[in-house]
């Protein structure tokens, strides 16, 4: 991993003399400061600032570079994401910016009144005199800092590789950094602006392009593609095709070539718990547990039976006993005799002997056919049961009124209850002449009978189901809404749709023309339409048509052996149910990354690919040296033989030969071409500026405060770092 | 505070001996800040790069041209060399069965596709 936060807190700070330089590489992801001198910079983090909200406290703090993401935990990260102090290569948010310088003195180990050092920061090539002239302000005001320098990373990298013998002092710097590339020529070992180059394309794009890829690629897995994850597969996996069109080629084909270099990653994933069948132990033990607790059930049912049997038996026989001796009593000692049981007359005594008689003939579950009889029994005897209901009111007495009243109720009742037995057995009757008919008429032509019954048939079926369709969604058939966004109208099924446009024109209707509402029936149909229940009053029991049709079709399954009923269980269920069904297994947690892996940096040769059109790195080369001097070819020559490569997007297998095929191509056939990679692509830039920082000449480079304010803009426009020592 | 992120130092101090000006004084709370930085759009359009000599380099011109490579057609959703363009999404396809897979996606997946590469319409 070339990237590697270290934040721990500087302890030597006050052992450096105020004359040694700060050198700092603001580079637009990492930011690495360190002492002029030095091999390696002391501090290195992420270029970015987070503001997130405390959960506990709810106070707002400010939080540098790459932290443990499990100590996130304890903020709210939702408002604000990491934030960077850039656009493009350019600083032009110095609030950030001073957060991150903050943080970077502050784990220098900086403790006194200001920063008492002179300090040299890099910054991008032609840098807006607007952002230079801010961060110096920022330096020099905020943190009172002596004087300040400023140089190109890519150059000081170039200068470093140089100096050990990488790299000749003519010669291309190619630095493919994080939102840009550079090509910087040189000519003397001095930079030479004036052929520069520059492509708004860089690591940035390449993590971007795979992060998107991968996304519409797993949608389900989107969450786990955050930056930082992708950044890591990036720098993993990635790797430039020698011939783009050949590689892809390669894939299409899915040669065993192709399966070797695609990587999958396996995200985690548990495999749901087998379920074995069970047993034969298992199933014999699990029947012996049911049929106990069935015996169980069934000895208590018996035990209450019987129990309810005594009883009534007791009840029954003290009743009679009760008569029996009624019998014997007066006429007029009745009531005083019965005060104490609980009765009031002798027949109420006869009625409930009836009822427990008809109970207990149940409870010992005696044929219901006799209950009929019993019925049937007491419905002739109506008359002497119900002797007060044909006395008029006024000659009774109020005991008695009551007393009538009751009895009404029960030849109401009953009433009722033969009325009920009576249209049922019309109705069986009915039934019975019409499978007559029908029976007739098969037998007179058995060939048209099972059509027309077929037909009938699929259209009640037809009806049902559209009636079933209407009422579940009206546009089931429509594949988008499945993965799409769902709008307000899908969400009303068809029924609903239909009454809310009711109600709009019902609405909108009023007042205009000559008002006819009423004047037909029909018309009144629409409040029962548009009432609110009407979508949902026939979902208890079936519908007529649905009889008709259970009806049609038992009696085709009788008649014609071939028939076969249509599946019942949702003709309207969609088929994309059926693979929500499937068990989901290791593979769909898997991330493929194939083609991904040399199509992402490919857009550094090819920045068209995501929308950027200009010049890819190869071509950029030979921009760069027309710009210089389109006709001095032994210059070019001198340039081609020593091309460096440098910055953080340089590091993937395959680009140098890339690069070296393509300058190739632009150059004449037998120019010499060497292509090198930098010692340390990433640190070389900061290790050259602290060399640069070290060297005595270093304070003549630099400008103090008084310097910027009294020279003024033009002059810091103008101002140059000299590399040449 | 959480022991945990103190430890870390995970939140920088508000207060730093070092500085001459503290962030609360520079920066007051409440007061609208978001909006006074200049993006480098309006920053470049303030440097007046127009009056000065063409051949001085510049953060403008020294921007690469356009490439004079022909523009390398690659299948939106593969990436493998695609000879054909569906007319309706406007997405490149390599050959039948991804042309079933370009149909079959929901236009937010089509413009994301053609955002990839700077060809979504966009909606203003």
């Amino acid at each position: 991993m070339p990237f590697i936060s270290q934040f721990h807190r500087q302890s030597d700070y006050n052992y450096f003399s105020s004359a040694t330089p700060i050198v700092i590489d603001n580079g637009a992801s990492y930011f690495r400061i360190g002492w002029a001198g030095e091999n390696d910079p002391r501090v290195i983090f992420r270029n970015i600032v987070q503001r997130p909200r405390h959960k506990s406290t709810g106070e707002t703090v400010t939080i540098v570079g790459d932290h443990d993401p499990a100590l996130l935990k304890y903020f709210d990260c939702t408002r604000s994401g990491p934030r960077s102090a850039f656009d493009s290569n350019v600083v032009y948010q110095f609030e950030i910016m001073e957060y991150i310088l903050d943080f970077g003195f502050d784990r220098l180990g900086a403790n006194g009144s200001q920063i008492d050092h002179p300090i040299l920061i890099t910054e991008c090539v032609c840098n807006p005199v607007q952002s230079r002239s801010k961060m110096a302000e920022l330096l020099f005001e905020t943190y009172g800092v002596p004087s300040v320098a400023f140089g190109v990373d890519a150059a000081f990298s170039y200068k470093y590789n140089q100096r050990r013998g990488i790299c000749n002092k003519d010669g291309l710097a190619i630095c493919p950094g994080f939102t840009t590339t550079h090509v910087i020529p040189f000519i003397d070992g001095e930079p030479v602006y004036k052929g520069c180059c520059r492509t708004n394309i860089g690591g940035y794009h390449v993590t971007d392009y795979l992060k998107q890829l991968l996304s519409l690629k797993y949608p389900h897995h989107m969450a786990r593609f955050t930056w930082e994850k992708v950044e890591d597969l990036k720098m993993e996996h990635c790797y430039i095709a020698p011939d783009y069109a050949s590689e892809a080629r390669l894939f299409q084909k899915g040669t065993k070539e192709a399966e070797d270099k695609t990587r999958c990653w396996q995200l985690p994933w548990v495999p749901p718990p087998v379920e074995e069948p069970p047993s034969e132990e298992e199933i014999a033990r699990k029947a012996a547990i049911k049929e106990r607790q069935g015996q169980r059930l069934r000895e208590m049912a018996e035990a209450k039976r019987s129990s309810r049997i005594n009883e009534l038996e007791n009840q029954l026989r003290g009743m009679e006993f009760l008569l029996q001796q009624l019998e014997q009593v007066e006429e007029d000692e009745i009531p005083s005799f019965l005060k104490d049981t609980g009765y009031v007359s002798k027949q109420e005594i006869e009625s409930s002997l009836v009822k427990v008689t008809q109970s207990l003939r149940k409870a010992k579950g005696e044929p219901k056919a006799e209950q009929t009889e019993v019925e049937e029994k007491s419905d002739s005897s109506m008359n002497e049961k119900f002797p007060l209901v044909n006395i008029p009111d006024n000659m009774l007495t109020p005991e008695q009124l009551k007393e009538k009243k009751r009895q009404l109720f029960l030849k109401t009742t009953s009433d009722g209850r033969q009325r009920a037995k009576q249209k049922r057995q019309e109705e069986e009757l009915e039934r019975e002449r019409r499978n007559q008919l029908d029976e007739e008429k098969r037998l007179e032509n058995p060939e048209l009978y099972l059509e027309q019954m077929h037909i009938k048939y699929k259209e009640l079926s037809e009806k049902v189901e559209q009636r079933k369709r209407l009422k579940t969604n009206g546009n089931h058939s429509n594949g988008n809404n499945v993965s799409g966004g769902v709008g307000r109208g899908e969400r009303l099924n068809a029924a609903q749709r239909e009454r809310m446009r009711l109600l709009t024109t019902a609405a909108f209707d009023r007042g205009k023309g000559e008002d006819t509402f009423g004047a037909k029936d029909e018309d009144w149909q629409l409040y029962k339409l548009m009432s609110k229940d009407n979508d949902d009053d026939d979902d208890d029991g079936l519908d007529e048509d649905e009889v008709e049709l259970a009806h049609v079709s038992s009696r085709l399954q009788e008649i014609d052996p071939t028939f076969a009923p249509k599946p019942d269980a949702g003709p309207s269920q969609p088929a994309p149910e059926v693979p929500r069904l499937r068990p989901l297994t290791k593979e769909d947690f898997q991330i493929l990354i194939g083609v991904e892996r040399f199509r992402c940096p490919e857009i550094l040769f090819h920045p068209n690919l995501v929308g950027i059109d200009q010049a890819g790195l190869d071509e950029m080369t030979g921009v760069s040296m027309r710009r210089l001097s389109p006709k001095d070819q032994d210059l070019q020559e001198r340039l081609t033989s020593s091309i460096l490569l440098t910055g953080g997007s340089c590091l993937y297998p395959g680009l140098s030969e890339r690069l070296e095929a393509g300058v190739r191509m632009i150059r004449p056939s037998g120019s010499p071409i060497k292509v090198v990679r930098a010692l340390d692509p990433v640190l070389d830039a900061w290790r050259g500026a602290s060399t640069y920082a070290a060297a005595l000449q270093f304070p003549r480079q630099t400008f103090s405060r008084m310097d910027y304010y009294e020279k003024g803009e033009d002059w810091l426009r103008r101002y140059q770092f000299c590399y040449t020592l | 505070m959480e022991p945990e992120v103190v430890r870390a130092e995970l939140v920088l101090p508000t207060h730093l001996s070092f500085k001459r000006m503290q962030m609360y004084e520079k920066y007051p709370k409440g007061q609208a800040r978001g909006r006074h930085w200049k993006h480098l759009k309006q920053i470049l359009q303030a440097e007046n790069f127009q009056n000065y000599p063409p051949d001085e380099p510049n953060y403008v011109n020294i921007e690469s041209p356009p490439s004079m490579h022909p523009c390398k057609r690659i299948c939106d959703i593969t990436g493998f060399e695609a000879p054909y363009s569906d007319p309706r999404t406007n997405l490149r396809y390599a050959g039948a069965d991804v042309f079933k897979l370009v149909r079959s996606l929901p236009n937010e997946y089509v413009q994301r596709y053609l955002a990839l590469r700077n060809a979504a319409v966009v909606l203003k």
